[in-house]
């Protein structure tokens, strides 16, 4: 099979690159790391080299703008059959990839995302302008606020009332904390298998809240990671240490079989503790997971962790979604509110340089992807622009991959009801 | 306002104003005529010109005949020359009778010439009801003339806009029609001495608030401040917005309010359907401020009815200071 060369991302802020020159003509081999074509952005030009060895066909003509992830040219092995880009339904074989994945099925062609499953709800409630923008802003949920206008029209004020009643009262109804090492927050009431989250790095269990209200009323246990949510600052030397934390946190639940799901760092976590305890583990969902490549944008993951100020915070987190538009002032005020501990801070930043060292993921659980044996299933957004979803491709033909279009770094807060639909399937 | 701090200010009545300002331009600019029937001895249906006639004489305060076409027509021709004419009409109701000076020809000359010329007249607009004048001279048109591209438009409510507002509107370089409410005409307020502009475009908040904004026009203003006071009586902090301008209307400082207190109440005296509150409340609908926005907009206008002549009656096709109270205090409470 051909090896598809891809338009790299060699600049925080560039969505195409222009093929300026190719180093090697058509019918011509090349040598893994040695030059092969050079690309111009907006703020650099850069040489980019040849990511295996092979012979190239089809590059696209110089001059052309191609978006990033796009395929610039095909690496072929010498006497393979030479097809047209690739075959057209090549598969999408990346750089190190041992196993065979299957080809990626054509995307069906797919309508703007439609976000208007709840809306239906949110519209038949009577709410001013102002209202559902504080709302919107505070994560409030305009059915659950009293509406004290005229034929119960919920105001602003009656959404600041919420919000205080809000923050008087704890997160989610009744939780309690367990004696485990890190914190851990249980919903109360819902029947059947408890589904247990754990959540990514610099964001902590409050993140699953949109998803949670689609998951069927099953009981759910969030975890916060250490120096995460309630979880104390505390030093870890490694993600094995990590995930041994996390492991105990687990095994102190009292719980028999649980659905895991993590997402980013939770879901490298999540595929850890499936691998140490498989029987626990009905069932595997990871949402966007670290620890099936070593790319990861550092330099977003840094910006969070060093953010002292709303300012400085929002453009990193608008890099986390496809939408930008979902990162509001509010969003963006209330992350910040929950980063104010220094200590929790420097932590988290620690944690970070233990976990990414120079921007790279340091630790592979491929392996673990290949050894785990309870139905799993991976989701990741096509726009994410902090872990590349090609590495889904990775995993082994009987994970199944949800890859959904126009959604970033963050599933299950972009499109919650898509998620949750997914989830709900294999519940 | 472009005002020398250290000019002296009087309390002048709303027409006086007037008559010093078309006094400082006929003073000062050779080219300012003013024209209109019976402003020459008879001093103006409303006494606004007063004795400039026999200061300046008939070359330069001229009476026109019964015509209003004709005299719309002669000052238009005569801004077209280079002259700076100000035209009164002794109601705006006989704005009818000159729509074709004014729409087809003041407003769309210098466009329809690429440029070239331009229109500098000013044409003022005893307007509205309450004295008894009936359905023909009690109307509220400017909306009408609002509705024109290439012209403007102004209401002023105080005696120092009055002024201000005029000699802006001589300087303009194109057709400025001035409504001037005939109730205000006795009003008294401070007026600053020698010659100043007040901006064309420019609304004024005449009274900040943080509950509600009220955006009025002209005699407006007035019921909406008396209302604010009572208001403030209750706990309800109103600001008052006076528009001053309906063309260019001044989008800023509406939606600086409204997007500071979250609800609106336009007031305005001409019919409230497609009327002047109906575009400041489009105008917010449209804009940023919507999110703002923490109840509906609520417009009070004109009734669905011609100026009754009786007394009583021509008050209340009209909002008063009533209307304005109790709009604002259903929209405090949410009752709206």
């Amino acid at each position: 099979m051909p090896i598809e060369v891809i338009m790299p991302k060699v600049d925080m802020d560039m969505s195409s690159g222009r093929i300026v020159t190719w180093h090697v003509a058509p019918g011509n081999r090349v040598e893994k790391g040695a030059p092969l074509f050079d690309i111009e952005t907006d703020k650099a030009a850069m040489e980019i080299e040849a990511p295996s060895d092979g012979i190239l066909h089809d590059p696209v003509d110089e001059g052309t703008d191609v978006p990033i992830g796009k395929p610039v040219a095909w690496l072929y092995a010498d006497g393979e059959e030479i097809r047209s880009n690739g075959g057209g339904d090549a598969p999408r074989r990346l750089l190190g990839g041992e196993s065979e994945p299957k080809p990626e099925p054509a995307p069906p062609p797919r309508p703007a995302p439609d976000r208007s499953v709840e809306k239906p709800a949110a519209k038949g409630i009577r709410a001013t302008p102002l209202a559902r923008k504080l709302a919107g802003e505070a994560g409030v949920e305009l059915r659950d606020v009293e509406g004290t206008g005229a034929r119960g029209r919920v105001q602003a004020d009656d959404v600041e009332r919420a919000l205080e009643a809000r923050s008087a009262a704890p997160v989610t109804p009744a939780p309690r904390t367990d004696a485990g090492p890190l914190a851990v927050t249980r919903s109360e009431g819902g029947a059947g298998m408890p589904i247990v989250l754990l959540h990514g790095f610099a964001s902590d269990s409050a993140s699953w809240a949109l998803l949670e209200r689609h998951l069927d009323d099953r009981p759910v246990i969030r975890v916060d990671l250490p120096a995460h949510g309630r979880s104390q600052p505390e030093s870890i030397d490694s993600f094995a240490g990590l995930a041994a934390e996390v492991r105990r946190t687990i095994d102190s639940l009292g719980v028999e079989k649980v659905h895991l799901m993590g997402h980013s760092l939770g879901g490298a976590l999540a595929l850890a503790l499936a691998d140490t305890r498989a029987r626990l583990v009905a069932s595997l969902t990871l949402i966007a997971p670290a620890g099936l490549g070593p790319e990861i944008e550092g330099a977003v993951l840094d910006g969070i962790a060093r953010a002292s100020r709303a300012e400085s915070l929002a453009p990193w987190l608008k890099r986390l979604v496809a939408d930008e538009a979902l990162v509001t002032d509010g969003y963006v005020r209330a992350a910040m509110a929950v980063r104010q501990d220094e200590a929790r801070q420097s932590a988290q930043r620690a944690l970070l340089g233990t976990l990414f060292p120079d921007g790279v993921q340091a630790f592979d659980l491929r392996a673990a992807l290949g050894r785990v044996e309870m139905p799993a299933r991976i989701l990741w957004g096509r726009q994410d622009a902090i872990i590349p979803w090609q590495h889904a491709l990775r995993a082994p033909g009987r994970v199944a991959l949800h890859l959904l279009e126009r959604i970033g770094h963050l599933p299950q807060i972009e499109a919650p009801e898509d998620v949750g639909k997914i989830v709900r399937a294999y519940l | 306002m472009s005002v020398d701090v250290t000019a002296e200010v009087r309390d002048l009545s709303y027409a006086e104003a007037i008559r010093e300002a078309l006094d400082i331009a006929l003073a000062t600019d050779d080219r300012v005529v003013l024209m209109g029937e019976d402003i020459g001895i008879y001093g103006g249906a409303f006494q606004v010109t007063g004795d400039l006639f026999e200061k300046y004489g008939a070359d330069r305060v001229m009476d026109t005949p019964i015509s209003e076409l004709g005299g719309a027509g002669i000052s238009v021709g005569a801004a077209l020359t280079g002259l700076r004419p100000i035209f009164e009409f002794q109601f705006s109701d006989f704005a009818t009778l000159a729509m074709e000076q004014i729409v087809n020809q003041a407003a769309k000359v210098r466009y329809m010439l690429g440029g070239t010329v331009s229109v500098p007249v000013v044409m003022r607009f005893p307007a509205g009801s309450g004295t008894g004048a009936a359905a023909q001279h009690s109307q509220s048109l400017e909306a009408w003339l609002g509705h024109v591209p290439g012209l403007k438009v102004v209401q002023p409510a105080t005696p120092a806009d009055a002024k201000g507002l005029l000699l802006a509107a001589i300087d303009d370089p194109d057709p400025v029609m001035i409504f001037e409410h005939k109730l205000l005409y006795k009003m008294k307020g401070g007026v600053p001495e020698g010659h100043y502009r007040t901006p064309i475009g420019k609304a004024a908040v005449r009274r900040e608030g943080k509950d509600l904004t009220i955006v009025a026009t002209s005699i407006m203003v007035h019921k909406a401040l008396e209302a604010a006071e009572t208001l403030a009586g209750i706990g309800i902090d109103a600001e008052v917005v006076d528009l001053r301008s309906i063309r260019p209307m001044d989008r800023e400082t509406v939606l600086a309010s409204v997007r500071k207190t979250g609800r609106l109440i336009s007031v305005y005296e001409g019919v409230k359907t497609l009327g002047v509150g109906a575009e400041v409340s489009a105008m917010v609908a449209e804009s940023d401020a919507f999110d703002f926005l923490d109840a509906p907009i609520i417009r009070l206008g004109g009734a669905e009815s011609p100026v009754p002549y009786n007394p009583d009656l021509e008050k209340a096709v009209v909002p008063q200071v009533p209307d304005i109270l109790e709009a604002a205090r259903g929209l405090a409470a949410g009752s709206i």
